[in-house]
């Protein structure tokens, strides 16, 4: 039908514009998108191309750390006091949980909040406030055992909870609670990234050989799984060193176990016992009460978070004659048989000294003025003593310095400077006044008697380590010092054994049966700092050794003001007794079957 | 041949065509049929084909088995973890049940003391040293801190209130004359708060009583 069809009209022919038009609207068109598309390239290629470069690597790689495990801190026999475990935090959510499938808003926290603190050891009202709380970032319990952890959240997922989640959360576990926990120390709460913050005792002493080098592991990973060809980077962690003591975890229990029934029944302040392995100085056990349990430190007193037999000093009193006798000895002034006769009281230049027990003029050995513990006996024999020898062996017996043995906040206690050094000073000082000592060091002090005159170090760490102030502990670093000659100390241990004799001693509690035991009673009065003056309370001690012929251990336990009227004898021998006599047992020493000394006390 | 025509180019006009005739008859080349082997294609197709598609097959099998294995490595992996959580668990609670504390208190429960000293016994002739009489004198340890003393607020004195006199007579003298209903009613109602009294009285004992136990075996 040619007569139909519409011939291309000049209307069409303008609209569709001329081609010349038409080509270079498009030319500027494919221009325009061109040069954004170059603009773009040098946006991306031309300036901070690198940033990109490192997003793009980033995209389907997965970070993360592989944690140093911390070192352990064991005992002599490899038994653990502090180890670490894999532990999870478990996170909430609380936007995702309190949402339901279809995402409504719903209150889920009382029932996630009963199923999590029932499983889980939290308070059901401090977690309900949390999950309660507008955020999406909220702990539920820190520190969680990794197994028990990963339990829980895969049962809450069963339960249709969500918004659950684990992190690594190192636990650092201390499996005998408080058995030696004022030497090892604790840690504080881990920081966000698993950082362990050592707060006191050994933890932080030895953190840098304890806590080794976090390593990194980066992966190309897809859906959850490495890409087996994919780009991947290790670096190793380097696990914390092991920390060994010299401390034996069973003998450290038994002691503090002893030392806290001592203190209670004397009603007394406080109270430590101090093992120590005669030969090596090595402590076997450090027992303080009161102590606190190192996995719930915050439920103690902060005062009782040290060590007092390290960090507190007072006066020894009459522990500290057995060192004057066994100067005399040694600068053959006199022997055990020497007589002296002594007074009811002495009047010295400044004040009158007098005994603890009531007695007129007594004619004594120099081993009865150890066994009766009279003061006037031994100002009397120390006046035999040359100008500032004195001072020299009790120097020797390193009293006045501090032991090194790697305890934080070791008081060096006080030996008077030789310009402060009087004749009355050192007629107190004699029978242990006007001198003031840590517990550790009067042991190594008393030890050097039971080790044949020669002074060992000392420790508490085995091997060597060093301490966050760059020195170096242990054993391997303990010094030998030969104080006084074997002889004198031989004779002075003799003398000693005279102190428990039930006739002619005041200590028989300390008895143990079957052994020649050695020992010396001490109760001092307390200086009080507040009146500068002795305030009436005292401290009671007991230093010993057993065997005393061949000894093996030496035992130091002090109680700080003992309320039922006790002194040195009757509450820190028998105490000193149980440990001592538990020592022998586990470290299977048998009785020597010598005789026991019999040096005539009177004359 | 150039050095040839170059030295003899005096004699080129008049010898030439002859030589070059006889150079060309002699240079007379005949086309030789090429003798065309023609190897068979289908060997070498196939043989192409095959490597190919094995290597696509190998290469798609090989990747599949990497890919299997990194899925079981991961999957192993967290087992690993799991299992080591689980040993973890487990020696702790080994590392519980170790500690001298826990061993005493169950020795202490099948009645062990700790002897003041040791005794040997030598097995070579059956001497016992040590002091026999005393070693075995046993002392029980306590275990567990004494509990801190009951302060004294939580036992406040009685107070003791004195009715005026007359007043207790007067009610008895009332409580057993009347006979109406009321009063009845009043009088079981102080029957009953007596008893709830009675009973909260007993549990109190009671509780006490178990402290003291508790107390007891702490001693």
């Amino acid at each position: 039908m040619p007569t139909t069809r519409p011939m291309p009209s000049h209307e069409a022919a303008a609209r569709r514009g001329h081609p010349h038009f038409r080509l270079r609207v498009g030319f500027v068109l494919i221009a325009m998108v061109l040069s954004v598309f170059a603009g773009r390239l040098v946006q991306l290629q031309g300036i901070d191309p690198k940033a990109y470069a490192e997003m793009a690597a980033a995209e389907g790689m997965d970070e993360m750390v592989l944690p140093a495990q911390r070192g352990a801190i064991l005992d002599r026999n490899g038994e653990p006091l502090a180890q670490s475990a894999d532990g999870l935090m478990v996170v909430a959510d609380p936007a995702l949980v309190n949402t339901d499938e279809e995402g409504q808003e719903v209150d889920r926290a009382p029932e996630l909040a009963k199923f999590l603190s029932g499983k889980l050891d939290v308070d059901y009202f401090t977690l309900l406030q949390r999950l309660r709380t507008e955020s999406r970032f909220q702990y539920v319990a820190r520190g969680v055992p990794a197994a028990t952890a990963t339990k829980v959240v895969d049962r809450a997922e069963e339960l249709g909870f969500d918004g659950l989640s684990t992190w690594r959360d190192p636990v650092r576990e201390y499996p005998a609670d408080d058995v030696a926990a004022n030497l090892v120390g604790f840690l504080g709460t881990p920081l966000a990234d698993g950082t362990p913050q050592p707060l006191a005792g050994f933890e932080r002493t030895f953190d840098e050989l304890l806590s080794g080098t976090d390593g990194s592991a980066r992966y190309a990973m897809a859906a959850g799984n490495k890409l087996p060809l994919g780009d991947n980077t290790v670096v190793e962690a380097r696990d914390g060193q092991d920390l060994t003591l010299t401390v034996d975890r069973e003998l450290q229990w038994y002691a503090q176990r002893v030392v806290r029934q001592t203190v209670q029944q004397a009603r007394g302040d406080s109270g430590l016992a101090v093992v120590m392995d005669s030969r090596t100085g090595e402590v076997l056990a450090l027992a303080d009460h009161p102590t606190y349990d190192a996995n719930a430190p915050l439920a103690s007193d902060e005062a009782d978070l040290g060590s007092r037999a390290v960090s507190d000093v007072y006066e020894p009193g009459s522990v500290s004659k057995v060192l004057t006798m066994a100067g005399l000895l040694d600068a053959g002034k006199v022997t055990p048989r020497t007589r002296l006769t002594v007074p009811g009281s002495l009047a010295r230049q400044d004040r009158t000294i007098g005994d603890w027990f009531p007695h007129d003029t007594i004619r004594l050995t120099l081993a009865g003025v150890l066994a009766k513990s009279s003061n006037i006996g031994t100002v009397l024999a120390s006046d035999k003593f040359e100008d500032g020898q004195m001072r020299r062996y009790l120097a020797a017996f390193g009293l006045g310095s501090a032991t090194g043995a790697g305890v934080r906040g070791e008081s060096a206690g006080i030996l008077p400077d030789p310009s402060l050094w009087t004749s009355q000073t050192q007629d107190r000082i004699a029978f242990g006044q006007s001198v003031s000592v840590n517990a550790l060091q009067m042991t190594a002090a008393v030890n050097t008697i039971a080790n044949d005159g020669v002074r060992i170090d000392p420790s508490l760490v085995r091997g060597s380590a060093t301490t966050d102030a760059g020195e170096q502990v242990g054993t391997d670093q303990a010094t030998t010092q030969q104080v006084v000659s074997a002889e004198a100390a031989r004779k002075t241990a003799l003398m000693m054994e005279r102190v428990v004799d039930p006739e002619a001693g005041v200590a028989p509690g300390a008895q143990i049966p079957g052994y020649r035991v050695a020992g010396k009673t001490g109760t001092a009065q307390r200086a009080s700092s507040e009146c500068g003056c002795y305030d009436g309370t005292f401290t009671v001690s007991f230093a010993g050794f057993a065997p005393a012929d061949d000894p093996r251990f030496t035992v130091y336990v002090v109680v700080q003001n003992p309320r039922n009227g006790g002194g040195g004898g009757s509450v820190a021998g028998p105490a000193f007794a149980k440990i001592t006599g538990y020592a022998l047992r586990r470290y299977a020493v048998p009785p020597t079957g010598t005789p026991a000394s019999d040096l005539p006390v009177e004359w | 041949m150039s050095s040839l025509y170059s030295t003899q180019g005096a004699a080129r006009s008049n010898r030439m065509p002859r030589i070059a005739g006889a150079a060309v008859e002699r240079a007379r080349l005949s086309v030789v049929p090429v003798a065309r082997t023609r190897a068979a294609k289908v060997p070498f197709v196939s043989l192409v084909t095959v490597l190919l598609l094995g290597g696509v097959v190998g290469l798609l099998l090989f990747n599949t088995s990497m890919q299997q294995s990194a899925f079981a490595a991961t999957s192993l992996e967290q087992r690993a973890t799991v299992l080591s959580a689980r040993q973890e668990a487990l020696a702790s609670k080994l590392e519980r049940l170790r500690d001298p504390q826990e061993i005493a208190r169950r020795a202490q429960k099948m009645g062990m003391q700790v002897p003041a000293a040791p005794l040997f016994l030598d097995l070579a002739d059956g001497t016992v040293s040590g002091d026999a009489a005393r070693a075995t004198l046993g002392a029980r340890l306590p275990l567990d801190p004494l509990l801190p003393a009951r302060p004294s607020e939580l036992d406040p004195p009685a107070t003791v209130v004195t009715p005026p006199e007359g007043v207790l007579g007067d009610q008895r003298g009332g409580g057993s004359g009347g006979g109406d209903g009321g009063k009845n009613k009043q009088d079981e109602k102080k029957a009953d708060k007596k008893a709830e009294k009675k009973s909260e009285k007993k549990s109190e004992k009671k509780s006490e009583k178990k402290k003291d136990k508790k107390n007891k075996k702490n001693d």
